[in-house]
């Protein structure tokens, strides 16, 4: 080899950013291998089942657990009884686990077994005999609101009437509440009288959004082992470990350190597992009771039943503009059935009152709310959060001002769509800002002003089919929310030997695949192959804390986090090369696997080679480093305002229709979206995700609906509460503006939630348009279109009403 | 005491014995006797295909199948098919095409889908959703596991 | 815990028929019923559950002479992709397309879907409008007995049919339609798949100077069993469709039916389709 041949490697740019990356767990899913909570098995553990109330609404007289006691193979039967110490549950500590005294709704849990199977703990549960008193059911917040309304939960009695014995406590559990209001919200910024008094058109209209659940394929379910000191196991799906960790451990009177969360891969989350449910404590119990692991899986039907809900939500809006199509003002009012106790559907105001105040430049605007006990199940957190409820209502209130000022519905929107650097009323700092964009991007895509004018001609026209386009768009949260003390994550980050990292992140995947995310973001900066990388994140006794997954935080925030650890891991590394290759830090990079000239590419040393000497010197090193990202947001103060988030993001979906005039039939043809993501991390997952909204959002749209009858459901199977089909999905045509997000990771924000918020929004404009009739209540179900379009329908008023 | 009643049967190519309770159903059966649990409870009912394998050539709820009728049938579930090659293409294609999410319903869904690979030579985007009607997803909206089975069908010769 | 003592799978009718003499038998075919309903505690096990799949006389889709018959046992995916159904009768082809999912459709059985009788059973509109029969097997004395029984006197209840404890369906005979046939079969339901019908309609007659002769027209989801709208097929006997016609037609269908309000539709809603379906399909087969 002559001298000549003898040139330096040079390593080629390359970027892991943008690219199409197959998720890290695929392959083993693909396989049937994975082994979701339902599959793993405890040496010596017992089946937990638990007896749900027989009744809505009903004293306890008696509970009769002797014959299941007495069953072979039961080890433990227990009820409210048995546990004294009982600590409520919930945001407001209206709910104990094991119900005492009465029951307040259909999922009620009276009592439970752990037994060497499920058959007979099942069997057990037949041999428990429960008394009941009934009481008369409350299923709609509007008498549960009348004066003079029986309480939900008033002060407690025992049995025969006298004061019932419990711990002494503040909580809502223990001393009951003079009213049925479990929480309420009033939110102002500037004076909305001023605002009407500018206005040349004003409108008011009654909204009703419904029941809809979570539906994960997988069921709840949970491990609980104590080991011999007294310490917790717990193999559980939460969304929130540590969190949890801290809840559990004052329900069950220890020491947090004393609790360790195990989260196995999860069959689906969407927010329902951001709360502590009443199974989980119970099972907890059972197996402190018994000494051995319980396991506890729902049914289906318990799934349907036992799991939160979607928030429904009856809303009053009152909304005006100037002729010159500049929005003035919004006044909102909602009711939300808070069901029987209270979990964070009480909590959605926080989000809803986001978009009413800010989506859209809004210069007066009020909002005044009150969540109300009823029968009913309570609702949870799930994907959009009050979102969906509340864009709604805007977006069909922005087509309707245009019609009254004869504007043009995309020019209405895009004259009061805001642009990078506006602060919202509610002090919401928009930094980076892709609303017009995503506005004009998805409009333009879908050729929509031409299809607009053209189907609401064809509305009046004799025919059955109809054709309909509508527009929506969503502000969301994309940069987390801080309404925790801290809104951070935590990164431990190591390499090995052969240049191999381990990420421990405290962010948890729920599917979503965050582990494939921020194991690019680590790879991109450390010049490595995503090969390389091994990701941990599942165990609180190994991974430091993360507020969890919720609020579309986890790219964002958990991706600044391990970009964090990873800088220094770099930064240490080019320090270590430099010294070693005596040249300037500034002038290296890494790349491919190898340090390098930054300028010329050049390969200087393989990396893998760097990390071993370091090791095996005399001063020996590894390259371990941590890093705790809190993003630069504020908490609201009490009036809500603040920047709550360190990035918002923006989507557009237009919404093509087909309406059957004839049977009410409405065929979902194309979704037409513009996603405001800051940058495209992981192409495949990002498209995923958008994907998986705009039907879950299609579902929320037209075909779920949770049916509540006096507090029973009707419909808890997949038989009866209709999920989309593979066969009905839309054409979907996706674009994404990168508006690049100074603070994101890469630029990127958060966008799990988004894809869901605007689609029934848009549908309902898309039904306007074809045929000429809005709908105000959800879902869009043929039956419900048929007897709209056939006057069966009053327009639904409800009298706006603020609780004292 | 329960019933029970011996059966043998071919298990993803093995000839096995295995002694099942009368009233239980194959979901269980491979579950919780055999101990593979690849297969899925999403239901009990039959409404979302989460248990989905084949029996003697075709696909079924294995919830809606008696434990004691696998007896002389030849039964493969998606362990037998990751062992197979012909499982690798579908496999891979649900991979590199963002197929999987949470991954709960993919075992049901790529039994199902092999069988509609078998027999429809290459379907086209219509027969495909048609094909896979029976099989709810929560996380991936279709589109990706559409776009994979597709893509196999496109290529299979 | 149940009353289950004994388990039997027979390799002939005979047996079969046999050991239902006491009546205290559960039938077991393509279980996409019975599996379900027997979880859940809405079917309680007798003495013997019978697992009837290894007989060969209930299998097969055969031609015989001038009617075709579907053995009790052929799934409902046979039945859609049997070449002598789908030449001859496409009406029962369309129903099972859209029955249930393809995992169902490989196990269901037709015999399976006609004992379980239920008022919105999507193959059994066709089946009505077509004339079909159902064949019977039992053992009253020491030798087997078999007859057919019209299946528009079968059904008497939502799940109840006439058959007795002591029968088993061993198959369905359909008469082949006599040329200038024509069939229709439309399901409304809120979705392609997995879907219970909010209504069904089939409708049958032969087409003769631009109005239906021999008419035959039965819903499904409208009233306690599958029935044959006796007063619709009154009206459309022999009636030249001009618009006029099917619409005092589709009138007459929507006030024949009593349909009840559930948790998939209402009964007035359930009257208003009855009356435009009918409407649709009349005017289809008009312009045909």
């Amino acid at each position: 080899m002559t001298v000549a041949e003898k040139k330096a490697r040079v390593i080629e740019p390359d970027s892991l950013i943008g690219k199409r990356i197959p998720k890290m767990d695929a392959p083993e899913k693909a396989s049937g291998r994975t082994r979701y909570i339902h599959d793993i098995n405890l040496s010596g553990q017992l089946h937990g089942k638990i007896l749900r109330s027989g009744r809505i609404h009903a004293l306890i007289k008696s509970i009769d657990t002797s014959a299941a006691r007495a069953l072979p193979g039961v080890h433990v039967v227990i009820t409210a009884a048995d546990i004294p110490d009982q600590r409520p549950i919930g945001v407001a500590k209206d709910h104990f686990p094991l119900k005492v005294g009465r029951v307040r709704s259909q999922r009620d849990e009276i009592a439970a077994v752990a037994a060497e199977s499920e058959e007979i703990a099942e069997a057990a549960l037949k041999l428990i005999k429960v008394v009941y008193e009934d009481l008369p059911v409350i299923s709609d917040p509007e008498e549960a609101i009348k004066p003079g309304a029986a309480l939900i939960h008033p002060e407690p009695h025992g049995a025969d009437g006298s004061h019932m014995h419990l711990k002494q406590g503040m909580s809502i559990a223990h001393k009951g509440k003079p009213d049925n209001i479990a929480m309420r919200f009033d939110y102002a910024h500037g004076d909305v009288a001023q605002g009407e008094a500018e206005s040349d058109v004003v409108i008011e209209d009654t909204f009703k959004l419904h029941y809809v659940t979570h539906c994960c394929m997988g069921v709840s379910g949970m491990i609980a082992e104590f080991d011999a000191s007294g310490n917790v196991l717990m193999y559980s799906n939460t969304q929130v470990p540590f969190l949890h960790k801290r809840e559990f451990a004052e329900y069950l009177n220890i020491d947090p350190a004393r609790i360790r969360i195990i989260q196995p891969p999860i069959g689906g989350g969407f927010g329902s597992k951001l709360d502590i449910y009443p199974f989980e404590v119970i099972c907890l119990y059972l197996a402190r009771a018994a000494k051995r692991p319980v396991k506890m899986l729902f049914t289906r039907e318990e799934e349907f039943l036992a799991s939160p809900t979607r928030q429904p939500v009856l809303l009053t809006l009152r909304s005006g503009c100037k002729k010159d199509g500049t929005l003035t003002f919004r006044q909102v009012h909602t009711l939300h059935d808070n069901g029987a106790y209270t979990s964070w559907g009480a909590t959605t105001p926080f989000v809803m009152m986001q978009t009413f105040s800010s989506l859209y430049r809004v210069p007066h605007c009020d909002y005044h709310t009150a969540a109300v006990y009823t029968n009913n199940p309570y609702a949870g957190s799930f994907r959009g959060y009050g979102n969906l409820q509340a864009t709604f209502a805007i977006e069909q209130h922005m087509d309707m001002l245009a019609e009254a000022i004869g504007m043009d519905p995309l020019e209405f929107r895009m004259k009061n769509a805001q642009d990078a650097g506006e602060v919202t009323g509610q002090g919401m700092s928009f930094k980076s800002c892709g609303f017009k964009e995503c506005i004009t991007t998805a409009a333009t895509r879908s050729d929509f002003s031409r299809k607009f004018r053209e189907n609401a001609a064809s509305s009046k026209k004799p025919g059955n089919i109809k054709r309909g386009i509508g527009m929506a768009s969503m502000l969301h949260v994309g940069g987390g929310a801080k309404i925790y003390p801290s809104d951070g994550c935590g990164t431990i980050l190591k390499m090995d030997d052969f240049a191999n990292v381990t990420l421990i992140t405290g962010a948890s995947e729920i599917g979503q695949g965050s582990e494939t995310v921020l194991s690019q973001l680590v790879c991109e900066e450390l010049g490595l192959p995503i090969s390389a990388i091994t990701v941990v994140n599942n165990d609180t006794a190994i991974t430091p804390w993360d507020v969890g997954v919720h609020a579309s935080r986890t790219t964002f925030i958990a991706g600044n986090s391990a970009i964090g650890a990873a800088k220094k891991a770099k930064s240490k590394i080019l320090a270590v090369a430099a010294k070693k290759y005596g040249v300037a830090e500034a002038d290296l990079d890494l790349r491919g696997g190898f340090v390098i000239n930054a300028a010329s590419g050049e390969a200087i040393v393989e990396l893998s080679k760097l990390l071993r000497n370091l090791h095996f010197q005399d001063k020996a090193e590894l390259v371990m480093t941590t890093f705790y990202y809190e993003p630069p947001s504020v908490h609201q103060d009490k009036g809500f305002k603040g920047d709550v988030s360190a990035a918002y993001a923006w989507g557009t979906q237009v919404v093509e229709v087909e309406v059957d005039t004839d049977t009410g039939f409405v065929k979902l043809l194309k979704v037409t979206g513009a996603h405001d993501v800051g940058r495209v991390l992981n192409r495949l997952g990002i498209e995923g995700q958008i994907e998986g909204g705009i039907v879950m959002g299609q579902g929320y749209a037209f075909t779920e609906d949770l049916i509540m009858e006096n507090g029973v459901m009707k419909n808890p199977n997949f038989r009866d509460y209709k999920l989309v089909t593979a066969p009905e999905i839309p054409e979907m045509d996706i674009a994404f503006i990168e508006s690049m997000d100074g603070e994101g990771p890469q630029g990127a924000k958060g966008v799990g939630e988004a894809p869901a918020i605007c689609m029934a929004a848009a549908a309902a404009n898309a039904i306007a348009n074809a045929t000429g009739v809005r709908m105000f209540e959800l879902p869009f179900t043929p039956e419900k279109v048929y007897r709209a379009l056939h006057g069966q329908t009053p327009k639904l008023y409800w009298k706006p009403w603020r609780a004292e | 005491m329960s019933l029970k009643h011996d059966i043998e049967f071919t298990l993803n190519g093995v000839k096995r014995r295995a002694t099942v309770d009368v009233t239980m159903n194959a979901l269980d059966m491979l579950r919780e006797v055999i101990g593979l649990t690849g297969t899925k409870y999403g239901c009990g009912e039959g409404e979302c295909g989460a248990c989905t394998i084949q029996v003697d050539g075709a696909s079924l709820n294995s919830c809606l199948m008696f434990a004691v009728d696998c007896d002389g049938r030849s039964v493969t579930t998606i362990e037998g098919l990751a062992n197979d090659h012909h499982g690798d293409a579908l496999r891979d294609a649900f991979v590199e095409h963002g197929a999987v999410q949470c991954g709960f319903c993919t075992p049901g869904m790529m039994m199902q889908a092999d069988h509609l690979l078998h027999k429809h030579d290459h379907p086209d985007e219509a027969c495909v959703k048609r094909g896979l009607e029976g099989n709810l997803c929560r996380c991936t909206g279709y589109k990706k596991i559409v776009d994979a089975v597709v893509a196999v069908g496109t290529a299979q010769t | 815990m149940s009353e289950l003592k004994h388990y039997f799978a027979p390799t002939s009718l005979d047996q079969a028929v046999e050991c239902l003499k006491d009546g205290d038998v559960t039938i077991l075919a393509g279980g996409t019923d019975l599996t379900p309903q027997s979880q859940a505690g809405r079917i309680k096990f007798k003495q013997t559950l019978m697992n009837i799949r290894h007989i060969p006389q209930l299998s097969g889709i055969t031609l015989e002479g001038k009617e075709i018959r579907i053995g009790a046992l052929a799934t409902i995916t046979e039945i859609m992709e049997h070449p002598l159904i789908r030449q001859h009768l496409p009406v029962l082809v369309e129903a099972c397309d859209h029955f249930a999912s393809d995992q169902i459709r490989n196990a269901g059985t037709i015999g399976g879907n006609i004992c379980n009788a239920s008022p919105a059973g999507d193959t059994l509109i066709p089946l009505l409008v077509l004339d079909a029969c159902v064949e019977l097997a039992s053992m009253p004395e020491s030798k087997i007995y078999r007859h057919c029984m019209p299946l528009s006197t079968f059904f008497v209840g939502p799940g109840k049919t006439r058959k007795s404890l002591c029968e088993l369906v061993t198959g369905v005979r359909i008469p082949i339609p006599e040329p200038g046939h024509v069939a229709r079969f439309y399901k409304h339901g809120t979705r392609p798949a997995l879907d219970i019908s909010t209504i069904s309609i089939g409708i049958a007659g032969t087409r003769k100077d631009g109005a239906l002769t021999d008419v035959r027209v039965a819903f499904g989801a409208v009233a306690p069993t599958p029935t044959r709208a006796t007063q619709t097929e009154k009206a459309l006997e022999g009636q030249k469709l001009d618009a006029a016609t099917i619409e005092k037609i589709a009138a007459i269908a929507r006030d024949e039916v009593k349909p009840i309000d559930d948790v998939r539709a209402t009964a007035w809603y359930r009257k208003e389709m009855i009356h435009n379906i009918t409407k649709r399909i009349l005017s289809h087969v008009a312009q045909a």
